[in-house]
């Protein structure tokens, strides 16, 4: 027993560097990729509230095509075949394309929850805030979304740890974040697969559930008021 | 035309007719054998999670917590490297990938469930137990019945999020969509028609969920209303 503990403290030790890196990666990826979409999808999702059909039909169109199709095929259309269209701007490395890949994908689950949260503000309010001489613009940014902000924390939460979790898939196109690093360690060290993919599950776990718990506490808080 | 060809080789996606085709209904079984284990299973999680007894929601909400604190990637390699070393060779890759998706999408059904019975009022217990009902009838006649058309919309959600989770299986060489796509990049390595096609065969799939979900959700919605 005391030998097998040894045994695996010794791999936690020589692949500690390696599996902590990785964590960062993961954790700088998925936190830019978290802010870029979270504006991106404020910003669709209030637009998508407003009187324009055409604007309307656009954003759905994009919601459908981020939701209805599975995030690794995205990250292969966008890492893949955009280069191959020959313009310089889309040669993206793999760095890039991960960014941008789920920056896209947050922002459709965005876009999603705050037009759904700006429904849900009562439609006395805005009428109020215009009867008030505010104009339309002015209703919108000071009246219906502070208040449709505080209804998509909760959701919100849910969206970022989908995120994170979703940058495991990035390991397939090589970036160095947690997934890839204990693969890279697995090929070294083959006798412990399991053991390497357990402590990686434990590290996604402590990014992860404090997020988790965040959501569903922040939900509880939301729900009491309403 | 020719301009069409240089953007698209739908000559080639031609040639490929029946290799998508078959990916289709293989992601399409896969993902009604993991529909239904995990809705079965989830019942179980969920009336676990409920239970007054301290290890048995204990053990369900640890149960649910990992899975949803961790990528499916992650799971889906526990699954195919442990499975072997537990109980030997005994499943193909495609049985491995449905058991990892299925133990994978059973806490969310598990937990989509539970909301759906805390959502049932407390006169339905105590009118079916009034009328002589036990325990169990009560639950699986009266409540669960219930409950599960109340959350029919969340329950079908999370169908459209297995369905594209199947495209993960790939990685452990499983024949589906996503492995279709992936079989005629390597046979053409021509990136565009692989990977679009693939895209556009999951739309086909989401189009397809989506209105049959509209069905299924009036014609339960209905059951609801009055």
């Amino acid at each position: 027993m005391m030998q097998w503990l040894t045994a695996k403290w010794q791999i936690i030790e020589s692949l500690s560097p390696f599996l902590l890196a990785g964590l960062q990666s993961t954790f700088e990826v998925s936190i830019v990729a978290i802010v870029c979409g979270s504006l991106l999808g404020a910003m669709l999702g209030i637009l998508k509230t407003l009187d324009s059909t055409i604007l309307r039909i656009c954003i759905s169109t994009y919601l459908h095509i981020f939701r209805g199709t599975p995030y690794l095929v995205q990250l292969y259309l966008i890492y893949f075949v955009l280069p191959s269209l020959g313009i310089a701007a889309l040669e993206f490395e793999s760095y890039s394309a991960a960014i941008i890949s789920l920056t896209l994908y947050t922002a459709s689950y965005v876009t999603a929850i705050v037009a759904s949260a700006i429904h849900a503000v009562p439609k006395g309010q805005e009428e109020a805030a215009r009867s008030c001489g505010m104009s339309k613009a002015q209703a919108l940014f000071y009246v219906v979304v502070p208040q449709a902000l505080k209804l998509t924390v909760p959701p919100m939460a849910s969206v970022y740890v989908i995120v994170i979790k979703s940058t495991a898939v990035l390991s397939v196109i090589g970036l160095s974040e947690l997934t890839r690093q204990g693969e890279t360690a697995i090929l070294r060290m083959p006798g412990d697969t399991m053991f390497i993919y357990l402590l990686i599950a434990a590290l996604y776990f402590v990014y992860c559930y404090p997020v988790l718990r965040f959501a569903s506490w922040a939900e509880g808080k939301v729900g009491d008021k309403s | 035309m020719s301009w069409l060809l240089d953007i698209l080789n739908f000559r080639i996606i031609g040639n490929y007719a029946d290799v998508f085709f078959n990916g289709m209904i293989a992601t399409l079984w896969i993902s009604l054998v993991c529909l239904v284990l995990s809705l079965f299973f989830g019942v179980f999680i969920a009336l676990m999670r409920m239970s007054s007894i301290s290890p048995v929601w204990r053990i369900a909400a640890a149960y649910i917590q990992f899975i949803r604190a961790t990528p499916l990637l992650i799971q889906i390699y526990l699954i195919y490297y442990g499975l072997p070393q537990l109980i030997g060779n005994f499943f193909d890759e495609t049985q491995t990938g449905i058991i990892a998706l299925t133990i994978h999408t059973t806490p969310y059904m598990a937990e989509i469930i539970r909301t759906g019975i805390m959502s049932i009022s407390k006169k339905q217990t105590e009118g079916a137990m009034a009328v002589g009902m036990s325990k169990q009838q009560t639950m699986f006649y009266v409540i669960l019945p219930q409950a599960i058309s109340k959350v029919i919309s969340p329950l079908l959600g999370q169908t459209v999020v297995l369905v594209k989770d199947t495209s993960l299986l790939s990685i452990i060489a499983v024949f589906e969509l996503m492995g279709a796509g992936l079989q005629m990049f390597s046979e053409t390595v021509i990136a565009t028609e692989s990977y679009l096609t693939t895209a556009v065969c999951y739309l086909a799939i989401y189009l397809m969920m989506l209105i049959a979900s509209g069905f299924i959700q009036r014609k339960l919605g209905g059951a609801d209303a009055h």
